[in-house]
C-alpha cells in the first residue's frame, strides 16, 4: 500500500510472553483517527476493558505519533501515550514534545502497543525497526536523569529515551513518563502503568524517511504557518522571551491565579516568580522541541547548574499553590519532579491540599504553606512512598477522602486542577468539569478565548455561549492532539492550515470541518469508555469550593462557577441525553453505532 | 484615555476605514506604549482592549498586544510621533495596488498630505520588513500606504493620526471617482507635489 504521512505499521510488545510483532494498521483506521490521541483512544477502547485495574496486566500503553510527526510542520515533533489512568480511572492520553516522537516515526512505526507485564525489569529498544526487550535490572531504582544518561552512553547519542523514575517504579498514582530527560508525559499517572508493567524505558532510534505526499504543498503550509507564528506576539515575542510563565502576571492581574490550594485567586508575590522575573534573574537560555521556531523552554541557572526551568503550570503548582514565592526553590522542586518522574501539577496540588488539611487540623501531614524545605522533602517522600509520602502518592482525592474531607481536594475525576481559577473564567470551569481526562486545562483550552483572545476574546464572566464554544474547542483540540501539534502553535495557526498540512502530508483530502468531526468522534468515544468505567454525569462537576465559595477579592470578586446551566446546555449541544449519555442518534451521526455503553 | 481610543476607534470603523476587527491604535508614554489588543474591535473598544507594555522592552502583556506592535514600536523609536493609527482604508488600498505614490488631486488633500508614499513588502502583517522601512518614511511623511494592506499614520495625538487617515481615504476616493469619470483633468496641480 502506498502510504504518505503514515507508515501504516504498529509494533506490539507483549511483556508477559516476550513476543514482539509488527502489525499493519489499516489505512481507513488512520484516516479516521489520524494518530496520537485519536489512534490511542480507539486502541484503548477496543483492547482495554473499561473496568480493569489500571495497574493490572490488562491495561495497555499505546504510544502513537501522528501523520505530521517527522514533517517540517512547526510544532509537530510530538507523540502521545494512552492508557486507562490509575489516577482517574478514565481513558487517558498525555503528549510530549522533544525528539522521541520523531524518532519513533523514523523507526517506521506510527504506533507502539505495550501489553501484559514483565516479571523482572526490562527496557524496550527499537532501532530502525528492529526491537528487543533488554534486562533493566541495573537501571531499576535509577532516577530519570541517570537512566537517560546510562542508556545513551550504552546505545549512543542518536537515541531518545522515554523512561520512568522511582515514582513510576513505586506506582505513584501521578507518576510521569519522561522523555529526552526533561520532557514529561506528565498527567494521569501513565508512569505508574509503566512501573506496574516493570518496563523502565522505551528507547527509539531510526533513519526511515517520513514521506510527504505533496512536498510543495507542505512547503507552502510550513511557510504560511511560520509567517503567522512570526506575526503573532504570543509566539514571536511572549513565549520565546518569557516561556509559558509569561502567563503569571497576566492571570494574577485577572484574579484567576489560584494560591494556597485555591483559597485565593491571586498571589501577592506573583511578580517575584513571573516570566519577567525569570528573565531578569535566573534565565540562562532557551530551548525547544524538534522543528519548533518558538523554543519556549527556559534554561535557568541554579547554583552551578543550568537546568530547564519550570513551565507555567509547574511554577504555579510548586509555587503559589503551596504558598512558595522563591524562584530558586520552585526551579529546584521542578527539577526534582523531573528527576524522580512526577507530574508537577498533581504533585504541587496534592502537597497544597496536604498543607491546607494540616493547617486546618484535619490531617497530620507535617506540611505547612510556604515551607520550602517541607515541599522538597514531600516530593522525595512521594516518589519513594516513604512516610506521609505514601498517602500523598495516591493523589489529592484519595488523600482527602482518607481524612473524610474530600471537599479540600482540588480535582475533577481525580485529576488535580491546573493554574486557573475557573470562578473568574466560566468556560474554563465547564472545560474542567467535562474533560474526559478529568481536571484538565488542555482539552478545551479556554485560556484562548477567555484570556488571550484566540480565536476571539469572549467575556470570561459570562456563561452564555460557553457550552458551544467549549465543545468546539474540545473537538478541535482532540484532532490537533492526534495530528499531533503543540497547543501553543495552535495559538497562532488555525485549523485551516492544519487541514491543508494534513492533506499535503497524507495525500488524503481533509477540510477543517473534517478535523472537527474527527475530534468529536474521539471525544465521544472517550466519553463512552468513561461511562463503561462507571464515570457517569455525577463526575462532571467541580470541587465545592469553586461552586459555592465566591472569590473574596480582586478583579474576579464575588464569582463562583455557575456550572449547572452551562452543563445542561453542554449535554444538549453535544447531542447527549440529560444524564450525559450520547444518544443513539448522535452515535449514528458520528458513525459510532458499533461502539456503545 | 479609554474615551479617546473609543471615540477614534468607533469613527474609524463607522467611516469604513477599518473592517470589524482590523486596524490598531497606539499612544506612547515615555518608555511605555498603550496599544489596542490583538483582534479587538475598534468600533467597540473596552477597558480590556487597551494593552500597556514596554516601548523597547517586552513584558507579559506583549502576548495580548496587537500583531502590529513591532511596527508601532519601530515608528516611535524612529520618529517623534506620540500616536500611531493603522487602518485599512478601501480606496487607498485599491490605489496602492496600482501606484508607487498617491498624489492628491483635491485641495485639502494636497495641502495636508502633499504626497503619500506606497511601499511594498513580502510580509505585510507583523512584519520585520515594515519595521525597517516605515520609521524612515514616517519621519518625512504623515502617512504611508503599505501596498495591498493599509495605512500607517503618525501624530502627536491619536486624533491627529486619525485625521491623516481619514484625509488619505478622502483623497483616494476623489482620485478613484475622477478616474471613473474618464474626463481630462483641467488642473495638473499634482505635478508640483511629485518632488515633495
Ligand atoms: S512551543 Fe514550546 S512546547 Fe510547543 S513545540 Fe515549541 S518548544 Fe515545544
Amino acid at each position: 500500500m502506498d502510504l504518505y504521512g503514515w507508515f501504516g505499521k504498529a509494533l506490539r510488545v507483549n511483556l508477559s510472553t516476550g513476543v514482539i510483532k509488527e502489525e499493519e494498521i489499516e489505512k481507513t483506521l488512520m484516516m479516521d483517527w489520524l494518530g496520537g490521541r485519536g489512534l490511542g483512544t480507539r486502541m484503548i477502547y477496543r483492547e482495554v476493558p473499561a473496568v480493569c485495574n489500571p495497574l493490572g496486566s490488562e491495561n495497555k500503553l499505546v504510544f502513537a505519533a501522528g501523520p505530521l510527526t517527522g514533517s517540517n510542520f512547526p510544532g509537530s515533533g510530538r507523540f502521545s501515550v494512552s492508557a486507562k489512568s490509575p489516577l482517574t480511572g478514565t481513558i487517558f492520553d498525555s503528549n510530549a514534545g522533544g525528539t522521541w516522537g520523531v524518532r519513533l516515526k523514523r523507526c517506521g512505526f506510527d504506533m507502539l502497543i505495550i501489553e501484559g507485564a514483565a516479571s523482572t525489569p526490562v527496557f524496550l529498544s527499537i532501532k530502525d525497526g528492529a526491537a528487543s526487550l533488554e534486562d533493566a535490572g541495573e537501571l531499576w531504582g535509577n532516577d530519570v536523569f541517570e537512566t537517560n544518561h546510562k542508556i545513551i552512553s550504552i546505545l549512543g547519542k542518536d537515541v531518545s529515551v522515554a523512561c520512568i523514575g522511582p515514582a513510576g517504579e513505586n506506582q505513584v498514582k501521578f507518576a510521569a513518563i519522561m522523555n529526552d530527560a526533561h520532557r514529561a508525559l506528565g498527567r494521569g499517572g501513565l508512569g505508574a502503568v509503566m512501573g506496574a508493567k516493570k518496563i523502565k524505558a522505551v528507547v527509539v532510534s531510526g533513519n526511515k524517511k517520513v514521506r510527504v505526499a505533496h512536498p510543495e504543498k507542505m512547503d507552502l503550509m510550513v511557510y504560511e504557518s511560520d509567517k503567522w507564528i512570526q506575526a503573532s506576539p504570543i509566539t514571536s515575542k511572549g513565549l520565546p522571551e518569557f516561556g509559558t510563565p509569561v502567563l503569571v502576571n497576566l492571570f494574577n492581574e485577572l484574579g484567576v491565579f489560584p494560591s494556597y490550594n485555591f483559597q485565593g485567586s491571586q498571589f501577592a508575590n506573583a511578580g517575584k516568580i513571573s516570566g519577567e522575573a525569570i528573565a531578569e534573574t535566573i534565565y540562562a537560555g532557551r530551548k525547544g522541541c524538534y522543528r519548533c521556531p518558538v523554543q519556549c523552554t527556559r534554561m535557568v541557572k541554579i547554583g552551578a547548574s543550568t537546568i530547564p526551568g519550570p513551565e507555567y503550570e509547574s511554577l504555579w503548582a510548586l509555587g503559589p499553590e503551596c504558598g512558595i514565592d522563591d524562584l530558586t526553590v520552585i526551579a529546584e522542586a521542578n527539577n526534582l519532579c523531573n528527576q524522580l518522574g512526577l507530574d508537577t501539577i498533581s504533585t504541587g496540588v496534592t502537597i497544597g491540599c496536604a498543607m491546607e488539611l494540616e493547617e486546618r487540623g484535619l490531617l497530620k501531614t507535617g506540611l505547612k504553606f510556604n515551607d520550602a524545605v517541607g515541599l522538597l522533602r514531600a516530593i522525595k517522600q512521594i516518589a519513594s512512598r516513604e512516610g506521609v509520602g505514601d498517602l500523598l502518592a495516591e493523589g489529592s482525592r484519595r488523600m482527602a477522602d482518607s481524612s473524610g474531607f474530600s471537599q479540600y481536594s482540588m480535582q475533577v475525576k481525580g485529576l488535580e486542577l491546573p493554574a486557573y481559577d475557573p470562578r473568574g473564567m466560566q468556560g474554563m470551569g465547564l472545560g474542567f468539569a467535562t474533560s474526559n481526562r478529568g481536571g484538565c486545562h488542555l482539552s478545551a483550552y479556554m485560556v484562548g478565548p477567555e484570556a488571550l483572545g484566540v480565536p476571539k476574546m469572549v467575556d470570561r464572566f459570562s456563561t452564555g455561549g460557553k457550552a458551544g464554544l467549549t465543545i468546539t474547542q474540545q473537538n478541535i483540540n482532540a484532532a490537533v492532539d492526534s495530528l499531533i501539534i503543540c497547543r501553543f502553535i495552535n495559538l497562532a495557526v488555525s485549523e485551516e492550515y492544519f487541514a491543508r498540512a494534513l492533506s499535503a502530508a497524507t495525500g488524503v483530502d481533509y477540510r477543517p470541518q473534517d478535523l472537527h468531526r474527527i475530534g468529536e468522534r474521539i471525544w465521544t468515544l472517550e466519553r463512552l469508555y468513561n461511562l463503561q468505567a462507571g464515570l457517569d454525569s455525577s463526575f462532571d462537576t467541580l470541587p465545592p469550593r469553586l461552586l459555592e465559595e465566591p472569590i473574596a477579592e480582586g478583579p474576579s470578586l464575588g464569582k463562583t462557577v455557575e456550572l449547572k446551566p452551562m452543563l445542561a446546555e453542554y449535554y444538549r449541544f453535544r447531542g447527549w441525553d440529560a444524564a450525559g449519555i450520547p444518544t443513539s442518534k448522535k452515535l449514528q451521526e458520528l458513525e459510532l453505532e458499533e461502539y456503545s455503553c | 484615555m479609554l474615551k479617546d481610543f473609543q471615540k477614534i476607534g468607533r469613527d474609524l470603523f463607522l467611516s469604513g476605514l477599518n473592517s470589524s476587527h482590523s486596524g490598531n491604535l497606539s499612544v506612547r508614554y515615555g518608555d511605555r506604549i498603550v496599544i489596542t489588543r490583538r483582534g479587538s474591535m475598534l468600533g467597540h473598544l473596552e477597558e480590556r482592549d487597551l494593552i500597556e507594555t514596554g516601548l523597547a522592552k517586552n513584558d507579559s502583556k506583549i502576548i495580548l498586544a496587537s500583531t502590529e506592535i513591532g511596527v508601532h514600536r519601530a515608528i516611535y523609536k524612529g520618529t517623534s510621533a506620540l500616536a500611531v493609527v493603522h487602518a485599512h482604508p478601501v480606496h487607498a488600498i485599491a490605489l496602492s495596488l496600482l501606484e508607487d505614490q498617491i498624489i492628491p488631486v483635491d485641495s485639502e488633500g494636497a495641502y495636508l498630505l502633499h504626497k503619500i508614499p506606497v511601499i511594498g513588502a513580502e510580509h505585510t502583517i507583523g512584519s520585520k520588513e515594515l519595521e525597517n522601512i516605515l520609521p524612515g518614511l514616517l519621519s518625512e511623511y504623515k502617512i504611508v500606504m503599505v501596498r495591498g494592506h493599509g495605512s500607517f499614520a503618525v501624530g502627536q495625538m491619536i486624533e491627529e493620526a486619525y485625521q491623516w487617515t481619514s484625509c488619505l481615504e478622502q483623497v483616494c476616493r476623489i482620485i478613484c471617482l475622477t478616474r471613473s469619470l474618464h474626463g481630462e483633468m483641467k488642473e495638473k496641480r499634482f505635478e508640483k507635489f511629485t518632488s515633495w
